[in-house]
């Protein structure tokens, strides 16, 4: 396997405060790697930084061989990272068809003047997204609110719409910010489902997230963040068992931890 | 079918000096084309990109004197002052837009205000230039191979024919992949930008292309007059533009284009009642923004939502 996107000690303070310190960890070509941490650990700071919301006091962030640490968050997406957002993102008052296409449209080779003239190229271009359009509303199950407003879905599936968007122009990496937070836990199982199916068509997943079972179900990476900085990493079976990240994490110790699974079994 | 119906409705205005010879009917006429569009330029900034902009006064003001000034002082044609009314806001606009719209809407807007303030000022004080106060009377009929432009009429084609080249630009843009990006913009912009999308130029596009329309407008329409002074720069005309585009619906084309239509229309109808006549206009206006909040457009916007939601439980 190899290295897909690499973070080398990237760094960021607010005001005295460091939400990010020093942190580095690579996200491997086809895997789903989860970062998980406490509130406040620097997560979504993080994922800011490496998506180009936020500007990084120091470090680099390595996409496909290129750093890309310093640019615009539009430059980076037409690297090939997108980016979902926690409080879930859509184009309320556009249909779900627009919703996906736009989301593609910079990805393709048609220009202003093709736009403006519908030239063949557009209608080409326009056609293309089209049909990717609903092979993925088609896999996450909305098709059937292909051409309803986004804003008559739930929040749950305004989630899956903010997935299948970030698909859309079948980028090198999607980045997910808390994809199943707030969503209704028997669709959780869906979420779980989708995401698998891609990442075996080839798509790779960072994921954010606080719902541990889902991370260690579906990861097979973790990273897990303290106070800005990384506590630890590996399979999910081995961060569950780490005395500093159920301490960190959890707020127990390991023999607690155990008390509660005995307690549970 | 829809643009058969559009195409016979744009002739059928073509055609309105032949049912009517009265001067006063086709001066309302002009006028409702030429606001239509200077709406319509407005919806294109305000609501379609949600950037509120008052400097369309300003624009429409430059358009008017830059047409007067190219036509009286530099002894150019009509037509070339409209083509520099056109380029020279286009370019005035990137020049605000760009520094402005880095900060944001809220300071665009107060930017804009105070720019279309600014070219008030430009207009009354700049005697040398403006003539100031005075004004300049007696703008001279244009002229096209041969043909002067000198009766309402004649003024009246100009406008049509203005109205539907500009109309069908803003509407070939807006129903474009562009038009749905400013929409995107508009509605959630840090996601426009996650999806690799820059929103500076579109941003800036749309502001350059809505003070260029609104600018030949302005050029348009001052010779419609004939005479510019200062009070060509009246809030009145940025309060007509802005109220079009709210009752119409930010955002919808044709709901734009109906009231541009209807409300330089209405105060004319209203004219049975000299006295009360712009009481009765502001309380139909009062009566329609309680009526549908979100416009003409909006309104029938929800009740179709409305629908589809019944429809998908």
């Amino acid at each position: 396997m190899t290295a897909l996107l690499e973070v080398r000690e990237l760094r960021k303070s607010f005001a005295g405060v460091h939400a990010v310190d020093g942190v580095s960890f690579t996200v491997e070509q086809g895997s789903i790697t989860g970062l998980i941490g406490p509130n406040g650990s620097g997560k979504s700071t993080t994922i800011d930084c490496i998506a180009g919301f936020q500007k990084a006091d120091g470090g680099r962030v390595i996409l496909a061989g290129t750093d890309i640490a310093g640019r615009s968050a539009h430059q980076i997406a037409r690297a090939g990272l997108m980016r979902t957002f926690q409080t879930v993102r859509v184009y309320e008052n556009l249909p779900l068809r627009d919703n996906l296409t736009i989301a593609a449209q910079q990805f393709d080779d048609a220009s202003w003047s093709d736009e403006l003239f519908r030239t063949r190229r557009y209608r080409r271009a326009a056609a293309a997204a089209e049909a990717r359009a609903r092979e993925l509303i088609e896999l996450v199950g909305l098709a059937r609110y292909y051409d309803a407003e986004a804003g008559i879905l739930s929040y749950g599936q305004k989630k899956l719409l903010a997935l299948a968007a970030a698909l859309m122009p079948r980028p090198r990496i999607v980045v997910l910010d808390e994809p199943v937070a707030g969503v209704n836990p028997t669709r959780i199982r869906d979420v779980e489902d989708v995401l698998r199916k891609l990442n075996a068509s080839g798509e790779t997943f960072l994921i954010v997230e606080h719902n541990v079972e889902f991370i260690t179900n579906l990861c097979h990476h973790v990273i897990v963040l303290d106070q800005g900085r990384k506590l630890a990493e590996g399979t999910a079976a081995a961060i569950h068992t780490d005395p500093r990240v159920l301490e960190a994490y959890l707020g127990m110790t390991p023999e607690m931890a155990e008390a509660e699974m005995r307690g549970a079994a | 079918m829809k643009a058969v119906a559009i195409v016979i409705a744009a002739l059928a205005f073509g055609v309105l000096p032949y049912l009517t010879s009265s001067n006063y009917i086709l001066g309302v006429a002009v006028s409702a084309a030429i606001y239509t569009v200077a709406a319509a330029a407005l919806n294109l900034i305000y609501g379609y990109t949600g950037l509120l902009s008052f400097a369309q006064l300003g624009f429409w003001g430059i358009g008017g004197y830059a047409t007067a000034l190219t036509v009286v002082t530099f002894g150019g044609t009509f037509w070339l002052g409209l083509l520099w009314a056109g380029l020279l806001n286009a370019a005035l606009a990137l020049v605000v837009g760009y520094p402005t719209l880095r900060v944001g809407r809220h300071a665009f807007v107060i930017v804009t205000l105070t720019f279309a303030l600014l070219v008030t000022l430009v207009a009354r004080d700049w005697v040398d230039l403006t003539r100031g106060p005075l004004g300049i009377p007696g703008l001279p009929a244009p002229s096209l191979f041969g043909v002067e432009f000198k009766t309402t009429t004649h003024f009246y084609w100009i406008a049509w024919a203005y109205a539907l080249l500009a109309l069908g630009f803003l509407y070939a843009l807006g129903t474009s992949r562009i038009g749905r990006t400013l929409v995107a913009i508009k509605q959630n912009e840090p996601l426009v930008r996650a999806q690799g999308i820059a929103p500076m130029p579109y941003k800036l596009a749309a502001f350059a292309i809505s003070a260029a329309i609104t600018g030949i407008a302005g050029g348009i329409f001052a010779f419609h007059l004939k005479v510019i002074d200062p009070l060509f720069l009246d809030f009145y005309y940025m309060q007509t533009f802005l109220i079009m585009v709210i009752i119409g619906g930010a955002g919808s084309f044709w709901g734009v284009v109906v009231a541009g239509i209807a409300l330089s229309a209405l105060p004319e109808v209203l004219r049975f009642s000299s006295d009360f006549r712009m009481i009765i206009y502001g309380v139909v206006l009062l009566v329609i923004m309680l009526v549908m909040p979100g416009g003409l457009a909006g309104w029938i916007h929800q009740r179709r939502v409305a629908r589809m939601r019944a429809a998908l439980r």
